[in-house]
């Protein structure tokens, strides 16, 4: 479970990116946050890896308050927490099956889990056959697969995508969706921020549409509408 | 730890040295150089310290006594002299020991010839034979025995003495001061190593942060990289060293060929009961130093 209440986070200059907000996700959800470029949604995600800390409220993950969470602990909540990037953030110099691997070797885990779980990741999404590929051999839609296998092979509760799509064709895109669909299918709590308008819509799930540092509507099965009101204030 | 994580460190520790192959030559061989100098010297101090305390074992003051003198008297500047802070053993030589040594020294094969002395030639020769414990005191003590009332002549070898620990002190203090400026060297190069090779690895570090990596885990591979740069730093001068223990003593011997027939060096493994942990430690301690400064400033986790 994810809760931010009246969380604010402020930069050294300009307006506060996230003003105020008040969130609550339940374990098990499937929610897309929109909005436009600059509303705060990466701040958001950085905040929820305990990456930043808010200038003021408090966000409490999986039952721990992270303004109490020390430093050291940072490591733990962070393999609760699975997440991707829009420019999937692969290790350019590794195969396809050792940047999964890599995700495993760096929580301690033993050499025979490693062998059990990476060809299990491979076939959730679909990669079995090119495990021995290096990243640049890849589309970006299949790079993006490999960093959704690295973000779930220490089998995180939660799963945060920052524009998981934002790279890739309409086609791609979709592809990844329903992976992350079905990756919440098997229990996992998935938070996907998208720009992608008709994705969002199409899959009738939880929208939080932000604008300028505050939720501004929270729709369950809703569409991108608010998101395009908002923008045009 | 799990052996997995401290494989893995040692694993990417090594994979840095290499992948960093500039630097890491640089300061191997800067390293290398600060513990052959360090093995070299400290060789030197050694042994001479080893060779003033023979001589020093070697170093007696004789003191001999105005003619006419009394047995009083002789007591009496015996009892001054073993009130001194610098002296050792005293022994008193009668002069009809002086004449029965110097019969055995120098008569030994033609003692008819000794018979033709009637009285006894070294009559005068009565001494005090003085140890001398601390030989940067010999002078003052031979000029305090000097001025005592029945002493005729005080003999003994200053010139030895003070040439052996000058040379001692000095080859010390070039020996630290060169010793310095190497270790700030050694260090500095090797947590620029490390800063590149941090730098290189920045991305890496980064995924390894958001996947959860505990700060030991990002950070000990370049601990280990600073200790095995260190290490391979001691490693060579020490076994150069080894083999070439001998070379130097000979060396030595002829920059200083007047000490051959007084000194004994020290054997090898004398010299290795120190220095190879002397060595190896100052390496690990330059690598550790090194690689630790870099990581508290470039890797914040
Ligand atoms: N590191 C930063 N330093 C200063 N300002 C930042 C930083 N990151 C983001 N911001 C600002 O915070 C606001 C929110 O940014 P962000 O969370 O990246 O929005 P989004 O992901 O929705 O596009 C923006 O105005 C942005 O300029
Ligand atoms: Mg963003």
């Amino acid at each position: 479970m994810i809760e931010l209440r009246d969380v604010s986070k402020s930069y050294q200059q300009g307006a506060p990116a996230i003003n105020h907000i008040n969130l609550k996700i339940e374990k098990g959800e499937f929610v897309f946050i929109v909005g436009n470029s600059g509303s705060g949604k990466s701040t958001m995600i950085k905040l929820l890896m305990k990456e930043l800390d808010p200038t003021a409220g408090k966000i409490v993950i999986n039952g721990q308050d992270l303004s109490t969470l020390k430093r050291r602990r940072i490591p733990k909540l962070r393999r609760m927490i699975g997440v991707v990037f829009q420019d999937f953030r692969l290790l350019k110099d590794r195969s396809v099956y050792d940047n999964i691997a890599f995700a495993e070797k760096v929580v301690g885990a033993s050499s025979r889990t490693i062998r059990r779980r990476v060809p299990q990741m491979l076939n959730l999404v679909g990669l079995s056959e090119k495990y021995r590929s290096f990243p640049k051999e890849l589309s970006g839609g299949e790079q993006q697969r490999v960093a959704i296998a690295r973000a779930l092979v220490n089998n995180p509760s939660i799963l945060l995508a920052d524009e998981p799509t934002g790279n890739l064709d309409p086609k791609n895109s979709w592809e990844i969706m329903k992976l992350l669909e079905e990756v919440n299918r098997r229990g996992t709590t998935v938070l996907v921020v998208t720009h992608n308008r008709e994705i969002v819509d199409a899959m009738q799930k939880r929208v939080v549409t932000m604008n300028k540092g505050i939720i501004v509507s929270d729709e369950q099965k809703g569409g991108h509408y608010y998101a395009d009101k908002y923008v045009s204030l | 730890m799990r052996i997995s994580t401290l494989a893995y460190s040692i694993k990417q520790g090594i994979k840095n040295i290499f992948r960093n192959r500039f630097f890491s030559l640089a300061s191997i061989g800067t390293i290398a150089a600060c513990i052959f100098l360090l093995g070299i010297f400290y060789s030197i101090v050694t042994n001479f310290t080893h060779i003033v305390e023979q001589a020093e074992d070697q170093v007696s003051v004789t003191v001999f006594f105005n003619e006419g003198i009394t047995q009083e008297q002789i007591d009496a500047i015996g009892a001054d002299i073993r009130a001194q802070k610098a002296v050792g053993e005293v022994s008193f030589t009668s002069a009809e020991e002086a004449w029965e040594q110097f019969k055995a020294d120098y008569f030994a094969k033609n003692p008819e010839l000794a018979e033709g002395f009637s009285s006894n030639p070294l009559a005068k020769s009565a001494s005090y034979t003085v140890q001398v414990k601390d030989v940067e005191k010999q002078s003052e003590l031979v000029a305090h025995i000097e001025g005592l009332d029945g002493v005729r002549q005080v003999n003994y070898s200053a010139r030895t003495a003070n040439t052996l620990s000058d040379v001692g002190r000095l080859a010390g203090y070039i020996s630290v001061a060169i010793i310095a400026v190497l270790l700030g060297v050694g260090i500095f190069l090797i947590s620029n190593t490390i800063v590149v090779g941090i730098s290189v690895r920045k991305e890496e570090i980064n995924i390894m942060k958001y996947i959860g990596a505990t700060d030991f885990f990002v950070r000990a591979p370049f601990v280990v990289e600073g200790l095995l740069i260190g290490l391979v730093g001691a490693t060579i001068p020490l076994v150069a060293i080894y083999y070439l223990y001998s070379e130097i003593i000979s060396y030595v011997m002829k920059q200083f060929s007047g000490l051959t027939n007084i000194v004994s060096f020290l054997p090898v493994g004398t010299i290795f009961q120190v220095l190879l942990p002397l060595g190896l430690g100052v390496g690990a301690g330059i690598g550790l130093v090194g690689s630790i400064m870099s990581i508290r400033k470039h890797l914040k986790v």
